[in-house]
């Protein structure tokens, strides 16, 4: 059984680098993509033809984002009974101060921020893959690994 | 009224008269019924001694007569006889006793007459006696040898006393005669007296109804007319009698009081006027009601009425006298005046109001009316003349100012007093003035009309010139003096006394300040320089004028000068004093300093437009550098993730343009990170606190702690102050500087010395030795510069950003960085801080440094 990650990136570019390099993952990684807050909050709440989508067991969440921010995202998703559980992580280019206090505010459950240089980035997610999707229990799957 | 009044006492003095004659008649009658009666009682008093006596002499004849008959008969029954009239003798005396008490001359006799008749009993006893004891002969012989004398004796003494008392009677007829016909006179000259007075009065009483009758009818009749009067008088009508009862009112009046007629008829008068006017109907200890009503006839009174519902209203009544039947009754003319107790009070308002003002102006002022005479005055003006203000009421203002002003007021044949006025208004007339104590003393007089309830007043605002003409005589004698060098002066000139007020001025400061000279001679110096300048002159608790003034003598004081059209512009004054014989005055320079001023602001425009640019690149390096990183990073990650997959499965040409393609990217990325870090300076910097420089110097040596065990450098220190910085800068300039100095050396151990000295102006300079490369000295300013490098990149990397950076953050501090420097004998670094013990100047600094 597969596990769902939600990438919240409106970057063509940055979604093609973080497929890419979640690829060489060791588990099965489904990549459902939204390139915009509306239509990640459509697929959370299973609107517009999103019904039969899976609920995400991860969300990668990028802030500068259009129509509707990663900040009001994840304000929702923090501020939803049945959707605050999902371990949500920001990754932005940002490295202003005000933007990693106000998403630790909304209860961010980790923030990152973009490498500039592509080794790094690839490091940063493959620690992703290693930590959060390997290492750490998710709810209602138990141990990840397993 | 007066004529009515003598006639009824004249009438009443009549019957007075009359019945004091009935009195006195009847007094007379009485007495006279008193002495008739009294005389009847002594006459029949008299017969009654009389016939007593008479009757005593007889019963002593019949006792002599029996005794002698018993003699010649010797029968005891004659004796019967003698025994009754022994008792009657006895009873005779007795009644003669009582009745003759009152008269002395009879009781002079009666005891006599007593003894008498005693003894003719006693002799008449003795006869009887002997003729039963001796018989007839011896009696007889008793009877005729009696003492014949005792008889006539008593005979004589019968008849004195009856003599006596006819005497008696004679005299007390004779004295109630007398009396009766004086009573009879007194009675008949008092009946005739009653009679004729009866009559006068009668005729009088009869006279004067006639007359009261006719006056009555033709008050009756004036009082109808009155009445119609009344009805039609604009006024309400009270006519109140001597109780202070309302007797009679006009419909106005019931109008004005808001009753009803007949609720106030027979009603005291102070339901309505509660207080003032009953009172005046009254006497007094001193005065008559008549007299204290003369009092107050004519004169209109204010007092305040007394409405049905309760209200009160100002009334003016005016009092007259109402004769009629019941006596002076007060007919009261009663005046609503609230509309002009109103318009009084707004008046007396206004006129509070207006006499404020008059208090609060600066000048002298006085109102006279169109005869010439003060009728308001304020205490300038009283201080100006010498005068207390009830001295100058009323008081003619010639006494004041004796020529040229009441003049004005008045009108001739060919304009009337408002057109005599109109054209005085607003202008300023030099008059004099005249003090109480008789000095004179130059004044300007500036009129205007006041309207008033009396008319048209005018107002005179009295300006004491005499200062003014002072300085205009004082100016005549300096003038020569002081013209030449005043006029030459490149500067306005201006002198001033101590008051503040301008005495001399030169064309230039006419120029300056668009006014004509004798616009401004006398005037205060505030007209021209509002603030500053005044202030100066004035000595104050803690020192004397002198040194108040020497305090700013030859000191360019930058001030406004305001110019007659009020403008304002920039002017810098140079106090000099200048001691005559009135004191000290003070000269002063004025320069026009709008030129410089202009440049001046001129200058902190630009500074102000170089800073505002400054910010903008700085925000445009800001926000250009973060942009362009991502659509780099693409370019980056891209060109990289090509050079993994598909190394050497192209052609060897495709692995060099991938690898350019990759540097360049990898330069380009660095580039702007640095060109952030450099602009962070700036917009990520914190305020300045106090730290510890040697904390910030253990930072970085931790944060180049790769760098250092890589090349084994020695970094040591001295002792190192506490500054005022920004610490996590202090610690990244102390980072590129130790940096720097492991990073450029020839290959041998890096030793890196940092050290502090405080120098002259309390300022630390820090030091950091190495002994590196060292640089050449015509380099010395441009590795400062950005991006600035004096290597190949193959020799050393890095972008030329670090010192620029190290740069801007010293100079954010406030401080400045420089190097020192032999090629091949290494670099010394200086750079200055701030102490902390001068902080406040130093935040100064720093702000002005930003």
């Amino acid at each position: 059984m597969s596990i769902n990650v939600l990438l919240v990136e409106d970057s063509p570019g940055d979604v093609r680098l973080t497929q890419e390099t979640l690829r060489n993952s060791k588990l099965p990684i489904t990549l459902h993509v939204a390139t915009d807050g509306v239509e990640a909050m459509s697929y959370l709440r299973h609107e517009n033809g999103n019904g039969q989508s899976p609920r995400p067991d991860f969300i990668l969440l990028d802030l500068n984002l259009p129509r509707m921010s990663g900040r009001e995202v994840l304000a929702e998703v923090k501020g939803d009974d049945d959707l605050r559980t999902i371990p949500t992580i920001i990754l932005t280019t940002s490295d202003a101060e005000v933007d990693i206090l106000r998403s630790y505010q909304l209860q961010a459950n980790c923030y990152l921020t973009k490498p500039v240089r592509f080794e790094e980035f690839e490091t940063l997610v493959k620690s992703i893959d290693d930590f959060w999707l390997t290492k750490v229990k998710l709810p209602g799957r138990g141990n990840a690994s397993d | 009224m007066k004529k009515k009044s003598f006639l009824s006492r004249m009438v009443r003095l009549a019957f007075g008269f009359a019945m004091l004659t009935l009195l006195l008649m009847g007094a007379v009658s009485y007495r006279w019924m008193v002495i008739s009666d009294d005389s009847d009682r002594w006459v029949r008093h008299t017969h009654e001694v009389l016939s007593n006596i008479q009757d005593l002499a007889l019963a002593m004849e019949s006792i002599e007569s029996a005794t002698r008959g018993f003699v010649l008969t010797g029968k005891e029954s004659d004796l019967d006889a003698y025994r009754a009239n022994v008792a009657r003798v006895a009873q005779d005396q007795a009644t003669i006793r009582s009745l003759a008490v009152d008269t002395t001359v009879q009781q002079i006799y009666i005891p006599q007459l007593q003894v008498l008749s005693a003894e003719r009993i006693q002799r008449a006893e003795m006869v009887i006696n002997l003729r039963r004891t001796k018989g007839f002969a011896s009696a007889m012989a008793a009877v005729a040898s009696g003492p014949d004398e005792r008889d006539t004796e008593f005979q004589a003494l019968i008849g004195k006393t009856l003599d006596k008392e006819l005497l008696l009677r004679t005299q007390r007829v004779a004295r109630t005669d007398g009396y009766l016909s004086q009573s009879k006179t007194i009675l008949i000259l008092g009946i005739l007296l009653g009679i004729s007075i009866t009559g006068i009065a009668s005729w009088a009483a009869v006279h004067d109804s006639d007359k009261r009758a006719a006056a009555e009818e033709s008050l009756r009749q004036s009082e109808d007319n009155y009445r119609g009067l009344m009805e039609a008088a604009p006024d309400g009508m009270v006519v109140v009698n001597q109780a202070g009862e309302m007797v009679l009112l006009n419909a106005q009046a019931e109008k004005q009081f808001g009753y009803r007629r007949d609720e106030l008829l027979g009603q005291k008068v102070t339901n309505i006027i509660p207080e003032g006017f009953a009172e005046r109907l009254i006497a007094d200890g001193t005065r008559t009601a008549a007299e204290a009503l003369a009092q107050q006839i004519g004169t209109g009174i204010e007092l305040i009425g007394r409405r049905n519902d309760g209200t009160n209203f100002p009334i003016e009544i005016m009092l007259s006298p109402l004769e009629s039947a019941e006596g002076i009754l007060v007919t009261a003319a009663i005046r609503d005046i609230s509309v002009r107790k109103n318009a009084e009070m707004h008046l007396a308002r206004m006129e509070e109001r207006y006499r404020g003002l008059m208090e609060a102006a600066p000048d002298g002022m006085v109102v006279v009316n169109q005869a010439g005479e003060i009728v308001l005055l304020n205490a300038q003006a009283e201080n100006q003349f010498g005068y207390r203000r009830d001295e100058l009421l009323g008081q003619k203002v010639t006494n004041i100012i004796p020529k040229g002003f009441a003049e004005r007021l008045i009108a001739d044949g060919t304009r009337t007093a408002a057109e005599a006025l109109a054209q005085q208004i607003g202008t300023g007339i030099e008059l004099h003035g005249r003090r109480k104590d008789g000095s004179e003393f130059p004044i300007e007089i500036m009129l205007s009309p006041l309207e008033s309830a009396e008319g048209i007043l005018v107002t005179a605002a009295i300006r004491d010139i005499s200062v003014r003409k002072n300085a205009e005589m004082h100016l005549a004698r300096m003038e020569e003096r002081y013209r030449g060098l005043m006029e030459a002066a490149p500067d306005g000139m201006v002198v001033v006394n101590q008051a503040g007020e301008i005495v001399l001025l030169n064309a230039q400061a006419e120029s300056q300040f668009g006014y004509r000279r004798d616009e401004l001679l006398g005037q205060k110096v505030t007209n021209i320089i509002p603030m500053g300048f005044a202030e100066r002159l004035v000595a104050d608790a803690l020192r004397p004028v002198e040194v108040a003034l020497a305090q700013q003598i030859g000191t360019g004081i930058e001030l406004h000068g305001q110019r007659k059209d009020g403008t304002a512009f920039p002017i810098e004054i140079m106090l000099s004093p200048l001691k005559n014989s009135e004191g000290i005055l003070v000269t002063a320079a004025i320069r026009d300093i709008r030129v410089r001023k202009a440049a001046e602001e001129h200058l902190a425009m630009k500074l102000e437009e170089l800073s505002r640019s400054n910010r903008d690149l700085e925000q445009f390096a800001a926000i250009a550098s973060h942009d362009l990183q991502e659509p780099l990073r693409m370019v980056a990650s891209y060109t990289q993730l090509l050079a993994r997959r598909y190394k050497g499965k192209l052609d060897s040409d495709a692995d060099d343009f991938i690898a350019f393609a990759v540097d360049g990217a990898t330069r380009m990325q660095q580039l702007i990170q640095d060109l952030l870090a450099y602009s962070r300076v700036a917009s990520r910097g914190k305020d300045l606190l106090e730290i510890s420089s040697e904390d910030a110097l253990r930072q970085a040596i931790k944060n180049l702690g790769g760098a250092i065990q890589e090349s084994g450098a020695v970094v040591t220190n001295g002792s190192l102050p506490n500054v005022l910085a920004d610490e996590s800068q202090l610690v990244q300039l102390f980072q590129n500087l130790v940096g720097n100095a492991i990073k450029y050396q020839k290959g041998g151990t890096p030793h890196v010395h940092i050290s502090a000295v405080m120098d002259a102006n309390r300022k630390w300079t820090f030091s950091v030795k190495d002994n590196g490369l060292g640089i050449e000295p015509q380099f010395f300013e441009r590795i400062f510069g950005m991006f600035q490098r004096l290597h190949k990149r193959e020799e050393f990397s890095g972008t030329g950003i670090g010192l620029a950076i190290c740069k801007r953050i010293v100079e954010r501090h406030g401080g400045t960085i420089s190097v020192e420097s032999q090629p091949g004998q290494g670099s010394t670094f200086h750079f200055s801080l701030d102490a902390t013990a001068l902080k406040s100047q130093q935040d100064s600094e720093v702000v002005l440094c930003q």
